[in-house]
């Protein structure tokens, strides 16, 4: 703190201020590593003259180039580069049509969408093209229904499988889901959507207000807040049985529920009990067990997904909200951030960091915006993700543990945005009415 | 009324010059104390960890997350240092032609002892000169040979299996295996004091599920923390992605080397 007041004091000096924006500066100068793999993605091409196929092959390709595009790890050659013979099968591929510059490219995905008997057949490979004795990666064969859906859901299968091959052995998020809150109806009700913001489609209509959906980890169950019978009450609601499932109806608020990685826990904050505490029961509601012990309210709890052993939390103990850290019986509360307004915690698939919304300049007349901040759950150490850009909450890692989906206030109206992890990248995926609270399914 | 006290000028010209001083002095006393503070570096026990140390989070985060890490590299203008010409691959060595000679009485023949360097042979890097910088997109394909590979902190290479037939087959996996490790292999970890150093060999094993085993060291660099900055990248590591389908074996066994260069 005193050395904090002495270089305070110097600010007034232009030469010591310099030095001290020194100090601010971030070194991004991080780890390189190899280049991104440079990959194309090539139209496929259309087998038939069938009248159905061009619409579903142009939502082929459209959708399986942003999913490459959106996974983080591909440094896609752009559409006018490629060369103007399509291949549609290994035979037509001339590898050293792509191999050289304008392209340049290290891999090619390509194939052909053909429709046989009323289903839509699709065959699709990828080809290493710089290996020219054996450039065969992958070849894969799908059948749907000849839908616009159907062409979707294939796109999304193939680019996971190519982001899986030559990512690491991480599977792709192509078909994971969001759930979230939106009003566009006129009440806050329950929506989902796919991870790139197409197919919104409402799932409650309650006609009250619905808050901080959490999608369960085999996917089969959303668990909400919900203000339709007072309370607010936890409501469970079936995915697959497309109703509600009964959950009870405890005193007081009750709010922000969480899922246990296994799905046989959930975490909530209820004041059944006086104040807002966090009480662990079973999926269907039994034996609510209390596992915090303090005033001043403690909200949105979030189990670490890969050992379930652990819980962070926020708690107002201190006056504002804070970020905690407790183990999954209630021991071992330990405090992460250390000033400021920190809300919303949420894990990475690895179980190693935290993601939350930050407003670390908190109090009238203080300028200061609400960010998303990473930390690293073990060092406490943190990095700032979003700058200068309004009021950001809620952040959700998705599966993949490279991206974060959040809402964010900018220009007045709330809407749901998703970025890389390392903040670059940002873009919005809803535009219609406000949105608000997205979680990432588990898979 | 005129007041005589708004008439009085007073001496004005040492308080001047005492109030320059002060003001000279104030400014040097700042730029001391700014240059010193950024001298002391971490003071044991001192400071808000908070604020001070999330530099070195950036790399933290990036390194962790997988996400490829960034390109940032101001000096490299080409993927390798070639002058955009596709090199050739190393060509085995030619047996030389047997010169007939008169044998010597009690001559014997050393046996070639088959240095590590003879096998792992990068190509010398060629000075860049300005004619040869290619403008991008214009270059032909820069083509390495696969089992080489360049990180911030040096580099690296490899074989793969019995006789590195597995990187022909699967060029990709092999790139996919360089990638992962050079993105969690931290120049940090290493003694800040070293500036060169010579390669340290780490053997390890890749099961049919992708996952790393059995990481042995099998030639020390003779830096510690090097050796133990090899093995923790490895450790940190998941999973490569399960080995290709059409692979027959159950598991491929990799001799990857690390060299640091500062």
């Amino acid at each position: 703190m005193k050395r904090t007041a002495i270089v305070l004091a110097a600010l007034m000096l232009f030469a010591s201020a310099e030095l001290c924006a020194q100090d601010a500066q971030i070194n991004t100068g991080i780890n390189k590593g190899q280049d991104r793999v440079r990959l194309a993605a090539a139209d496929f091409k259309s087998l038939s003259n069938d009248a159905v196929l061009p619409p579903l092959l142009q939502t082929f390709n459209t959708t399986l180039f942003s999913d490459l595009d959106n996974a983080g790890i591909f440094d896609m050659v752009s559409k006018s580069f490629y060369p103007l013979e399509q291949p549609g099968s290994p035979n037509e591929m001339k590898l050293d049509a792509w191999n050289v510059p304008p392209p340049n490219t290290a891999m090619v995905a390509f194939g052909n969408l053909n429709v046989q008997g009323g289903e839509l057949v699709v065959a699709g490979w990828l080809f290493d093209v710089k290996n020219s004795s054996s450039p065969l990666v992958m070849g894969k064969q799908y059948k749907g229904e000849a839908t616009d859906a159907s062409a979707r859901s294939i796109a999304h299968k193939f680019a996971d499988e190519i982001i899986q091959r030559l990512g690491g052995g991480i599977a792709g998020i192509a078909e994971s889901q969001i759930v979230f809150i939106s009003n566009r109806t006129g009440n806050k009700e329950v929506w989902m959507m796919d991870y790139d913001g197409a197919n919104q489609r409402q799932i409650t209509t309650l006609g009250s207000i619905s808050l901080s959906p959490r999608i369960s980890p085999d996917g089969s169950r959303i668990a909400f807040s919900s203000y339709a019978h007072g309370g607010p009450h936890i409501t469970m609601y079936s995915l697959e049985l497309n109703r509600f499932v009964s959950f009870p109806r405890f005193e007081g608020t009750n709010n922000s529920p969480a899922w246990s990685p296994d799905g046989t826990k959930l975490a909530f904050s209820s004041s059944m009990r006086g104040s807002s505490e966090i009480f662990i029961s079973d999926i269907s509601g039994n034996n609510p067990k209390r596992v915090t012990a303090f005033t001043g309210g403690n909200l949105s709890p979030a189990f670490n997904p890969k050992t379930g052993a652990q819980i962070a939390f926020v708690s107002g103990r201190t006056g504002l909200p804070q970020i905690y850290l407790m183990d999954a019986d209630g021991t071992n509360t330990e405090r992460l951030t250390d000033t400021g307004y920190a809300v919303s915690p949420s894990w990475s698939p690895n179980g190693q960091y935290l993601t939350f919304a930050w407003r670390r300049k908190y109090g009238p007349g203080v300028p200061g915006s609400q960010d998303i901040y990473v930390m690293d759950a073990a060092s406490r150490k943190w990095v700032q993700l979003t700058f200068d850009s309004g009021v950001n909450d809620f952040p959700c890692w998705s599966p993949d543990g490279r991206h974060i989906v959040f809402e964010s206030i900018r220009d007045g109206r709330a809407q749901i945005w998703t970025m890389l992890a390392d903040g670059t990248q940002q873009k919005a995926l809803t535009t219609a009415g406000q949105n608000f609270q997205p979680n990432w399914s588990f898979k | 009324m005129r007041v005589e006290m708004f008439e009085q000028h007073g001496p004005w010209k040492g308080p001047l010059a005492v109030s320059a001083g002060l003001h000279l002095g104030l400014i040097l006393t700042g730029v001391l104390l700014g240059w010193a503070f950024t001298r002391a570096g971490n003071l044991w026990g001192v400071g808000n960890p908070m604020n001070e140390e999330h530099v070195v989070t950036v790399q933290m985060v990036a390194n962790a997350i997988p996400l490829p890490a960034r390109e940032n590299d101001p000096n490299s203008v080409l993927a390798t240092d070639s002058s955009g010409q596709s090199q050739p691959m190393a060509k085995p060595p030619e047996p030389e032609k047997e010169a007939i000679a008169i044998p010597g009485p009690t001559e014997k023949t050393k046996p070639e002892k088959i240095h590590r360097a003879t096998i792992y042979q990068r190509p010398a890097p060629v000075p860049l000169a300005s004619n040869k910088i290619v403008p991008y997109g214009s270059a032909p394909a820069a083509s390495a040979p696969y089992t080489a590979f360049r990180a911030a902190a040096g580099n690296g290479g490899m074989t793969f299996g019995q006789n590195g037939s597995f990187a022909d087959k699967y060029a990709w996996y092999v790139e996919g295996v360089q990638r992962k490790v050079s993105e969690n292999w931290m120049k940090y970890e290493v003694d800040p004091g070293v500036q060169t150093a010579p390669r340290v060999y780490l053997t390890f094993e890749i099961a049919r599920d992708g996952t790393p085993t059995n990481v042995q060291l099998s030639q020390s660099s003779g830096i510690p923390s090097l050796d133990v900055s090899a093995v923790r990248a490895l450790k940190r590591i998941d999973t490569f992605g399960s080995l290709p389908g059409d692979y027959p074996g159950n598991k491929v066994s990799v001799e990857f080397w690390f060299e640091y260069k500062r």
